[in-house]
């Protein structure tokens, strides 16, 4: 197909991006460009000038905090994610869900910036970055500022980032101990785009009968991910095991007013809302009590 | 920095040769290779990412080229279905697809086949899962992915017997 007319720039430091990006309403980040391209093609957001930032090398790195946690360069692929060995070592799920995610060839393009960036409601990274308690590390000519991934999604493709903004890096909190995630959606097909998803994060006690925290993430049941407090509410103190989860599960999502589409009715959503949650749950324990952190069974 | 500009210039190892050409930046790798290079085995399908029928090798890295623009490829190294044959021979791989009826039409194939070589490098003897997942983003309509699996898989261990090869490389009727 014949894009409009576009100009395109590979600037050689992230300072040079941001310069073009604040002098340029026009100007717009390309970083793996498997939805801006459509978006181009489809002629649905109008661009002047692409600003290639995908092989700034300050962008692509995987490196371990002081404090053990993650620092992931917007531009590190899902691909990069999943074959990580410093991502697996601590946050095991990331790699998984990354490494889910559609087909090979999107998971060598696709970034976990753009993926965040574009906040599309049916994109798998958000809920999880959301469940891990993340933190977006964003860079703009006048300075800098970091905005924790549960405020940076605001609504069907919109986030928190300001005109000539741009995100740098991921800053992902280390797991506490005894502690685990979980991911489970529902998709027709493997590695294909949810109806529901749930992510979790618990923490169970020392002794690992009982769940002293959580943080329990909806997606596709709002335009953004949404934690459900209180569910998270009963499910502190609830004894980590499989009925118990289901009961505190029991009333997942009924205070909200789930999405309708096409694809699946509000209160069919609600419903399947409550099936993934557990799913999600149930993994996040199982993690927290074997050795890897975040380990998951069930569909992606 | 680079130059910022509607038209760039271009220079990318294309199966073993060196190119360079000026580009517009809106251009798509697909139509870069198909119609400024002229190297048609690469088809296009969907042109919306979801077909997988233009799939090439750049960088070692398997891409869908009609998700990519032209300029973003310089200095890169490109491997489309045209460097599967050698000297007039099908690969091993392609002869499998031969020997198992892994295509109808064909239209998918140079993706299919883009799709089996990137897998089989990074994972010499996958099971059928893992060739079904290595082909997810390649979508066929007349085959029903069967035959295709099983060509990987054969291909996989060194099943195709190169009998075809043998005699395309003699230049015989087969
Ligand atoms: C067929 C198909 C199926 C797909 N299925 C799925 C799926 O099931 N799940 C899923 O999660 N994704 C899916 N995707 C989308 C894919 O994951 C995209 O890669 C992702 O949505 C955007 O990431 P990107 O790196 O390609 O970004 P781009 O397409 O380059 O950019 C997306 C947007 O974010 C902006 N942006 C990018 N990086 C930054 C940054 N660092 N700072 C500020 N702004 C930035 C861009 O300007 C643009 O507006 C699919 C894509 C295709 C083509
Ligand atoms: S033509 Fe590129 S994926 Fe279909
Ligand atoms: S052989 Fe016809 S689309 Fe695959």
């Amino acid at each position: 197909m014949l894009l409009e007319q576009v100009e395109y720039v590979r600037p050689e430091t992230v300072g040079d991006a941001l310069e073009i990006l604040a002098s340029d309403d026009g100007a717009a980040p390309l970083a793996g460009g498997q939805s801006l391209v459509n978006v181009l093609k489809n002629r649905v957001a109008s661009v002047d000038v692409l600003v290639d930032i995908s092989r700034l090398a300050e962008l692509s790195s995987i490196a371990r905090t002081a404090d053990g946690g993650l620092s992931i360069g917007a531009c590190v692929t899902y691909d990069a994610l999943d074959r990580s060995p410093e991502v697996r070592a601590s946050h095991w799920i990331l790699g998984d869900v990354a490494g889910h995610i559609e087909d090979q060839q999107i998971r060598n393009k696709g970034t976990i910036g753009g993926n965040c960036c574009l906040s599309d409601p049916t994109n798998n990274l958000p809920p999880i970055l959301v469940a891990l308690g993340a933190v977006m590390e964003l860079r703009s000519r006048s300075g800098e500022r970091s905005v924790p991934a549960a405020d940076f999604f605001k609504g069907y493709f919109a986030t928190a980032l300001e005109p000539g903004e741009l995100l740098v890096s991921i800053t992902v909190p280390p797991m506490p101990e005894h502690s685990g995630a979980g991911y489970a959606s529902l998709a027709v097909g493997a590695d294909a785009k949810a109806l529901v998803r749930a992510a979790a994060r618990v923490t169970l006690d020392e002794g690992g009968t009982t769940i002293a925290e959580s943080c329990l993430v909806l997606a596709r049941v709002a335009h953004v991910p949404v934690r459900d407090a209180e569910a998270e509410a009963r499910l502190s103190g609830a004894d980590a095991t499989e009925e118990a989860v289901r009961a505190a599960c029991a009333g997942v999502a009924d205070g909200m007013q789930p999405i309708a589409d096409v694809h699946g009715s509000s209160e069919y959503r609600r419903q399947m809302a409550k099936v993934m949650a557990r799913r999600a749950v149930v993994q996040a324990i199982a993690a927290a009590r074997g050795s890897r952190n975040g380990s998951t069974a069930g569909g992606k | 920095m680079g130059e910022r500009g509607t038209s760039h210039s271009v220079t990318v190892e294309v199966n073993g040769e060196k190119v360079s050409r000026i580009v517009a930046a809106r251009q798509l790798l697909v139509h870069f290779l198909r119609d400024t290079l002229g190297l048609t085995g690469t088809h296009i399908g969907c042109d919306t990412g979801n077909c997988g029928a233009c799939s090439v090798i750049v960088d070692g890295k398997l891409v869908k080229s009609c998700m990519i623009l032209a300029p973003q490829v310089d200095g890169s190294t490109i491997e489309t279905v045209e460097s599967l044959a050698q000297d007039g021979a099908l690969s091993p791989l392609q002869e499998s697809f031969h020997e198992h009826h892994g295509l109808q039409c064909g239209y998918c194939t140079p993706g299919m086949l883009m799709s089996a070589t990137y897998l089989l490098r990074q994972n010499p003897e996958p099971t059928d899962e893992e060739i079904r997942r290595g082909i997810r983003g390649n979508v066929c309509r007349c085959t029903g992915y069967v035959n295709i699996v099983e060509a990987i898989r054969e291909a996989s261990r060194g099943q195709a017997t190169g009998r075809r090869s043998a005699h395309a490389a003699a230049g015989e009727e087969v």
